[in-house]
């Protein structure tokens, strides 16, 4: 006598064959899986960063925006009751928007003017980062962070 | 003898479904696999808030060597690093910054501070970095 075919009863009838079905569910759950995982909701990016040598920075220069002999500027970032505050030659800016007029000054009399920030140690990272990305997009060149090193 | 000449009646057919779905979970581990190995950098995405900057550009993706330090907010020292996914030591930093390949080469340092971690913490890192003559220091940020 034959034996019957694992595909055919006798009668001939089709079975339902659930190894692939489960196959082809198992790796559709595990791709949606995946890509809403690995959908990020906002890209990375990077801002390179020039990092001057080691040694104190002297801000008492005198600075003026219109001076064709400037040497470097220096920004200082302060920080005040719990708000940032911003210094450029002993001036007092309480918006963003007022450095970067100075520095867009800046940028027209010398695009390459060494431009060092002058961080205070307690001012949040957000405030660097939009100070120096204010920089980069007005164009300047040369944007250093000042490093205080004592020892 | 006779031999069987009807491979549909009872003879061994080499069924590849199989070997095909097992093929495809391979390949599909090791995309993932891989992935999770390049987001292994941004482990801690979710207590990180990385801070929004308009001129910023895409990361590379390139295989340089690449320390990336995650700097985390922490409310008594203001933040603490963690590299690979395991906190980290200014000193232990400090060494892996001046770490040199075989060919002499510096690794690149991608700084990944949160918006709220104050400078204090991060001066050192770029400090360091300086001193260890590592000039390739990049912030990540956020597109705004």
């Amino acid at each position: 006598m034959r034996r019957p075919t694992c595909h055919r009863d006798d009668r001939g009838r089709l079975d339902v064959k659930m190894t692939p079905m489960i196959d082809v569910i198992f790796l559709l759950l595990i791709f949606f899986v995946c890509t809403a995982s690995f959908d990020p909701r906002q890209r990375e990016e990077i801002l390179p960063t020039r990092l001057s040598l080691p040694g104190t920075i002297d801000s008492d220069l005198p600075i003026d925006p219109e001076m064709l002999d400037l040497e470097e500027i220096v920004v200082k970032v302060l920080w005040r009751d719990g708000r940032a505050r911003w210094q450029i030659n002993n001036r007092d800016y309480g918006r963003l928007g007022e450095v970067g007029n100075v520095l867009v000054a800046v940028s027209r009399v010398q695009i390459e003017l060494p431009v060092i920030l002058d961080v205070e140690p307690a001012v949040p990272m957000e405030n660097v980062i939009d100070l120096y990305d204010l920089c980069r997009k007005i164009g300047l060149k040369r944007v250093q962070f000042a490093a205080s090193v004592g020892e | 003898m006779r031999a069987p000449t009807n491979l549909a009646r009872g003879s061994l057919g080499f069924n590849m479904t199989p070997m095909i779905d097992v093929v495809f979970l391979l390949i599909i581990f090791f995309l993932v696999s891989s992935h999770l190995v390049r987001q292994d950098t941004q482990t801690e995405s979710e207590e990180l808030n990385l801070p929004q900057a308009d001129s910023g550009q895409p990361a590379d993706a390139d295989l340089a060597r690449r320390v990336v330090v995650n700097v985390l907010p922490d409310p008594v020292s203001g933040g603490r690093f963690v590299v690979g996914g395991r906190p980290m030591g200014s000193d232990d930093l400090h060494k892996l910054i001046a770490y040199r390949d075989r060919s002499g080469r510096r690794m690149e340092v991608r700084i990944r501070a949160d918006c709220t971690v104050p400078y204090r913490v991060v001066e050192p890192l770029m400090i360091a970095c300086a001193r260890a003559g590592v000039w390739k220091v990049t912030f990540a940020v956020v597109e705004k």
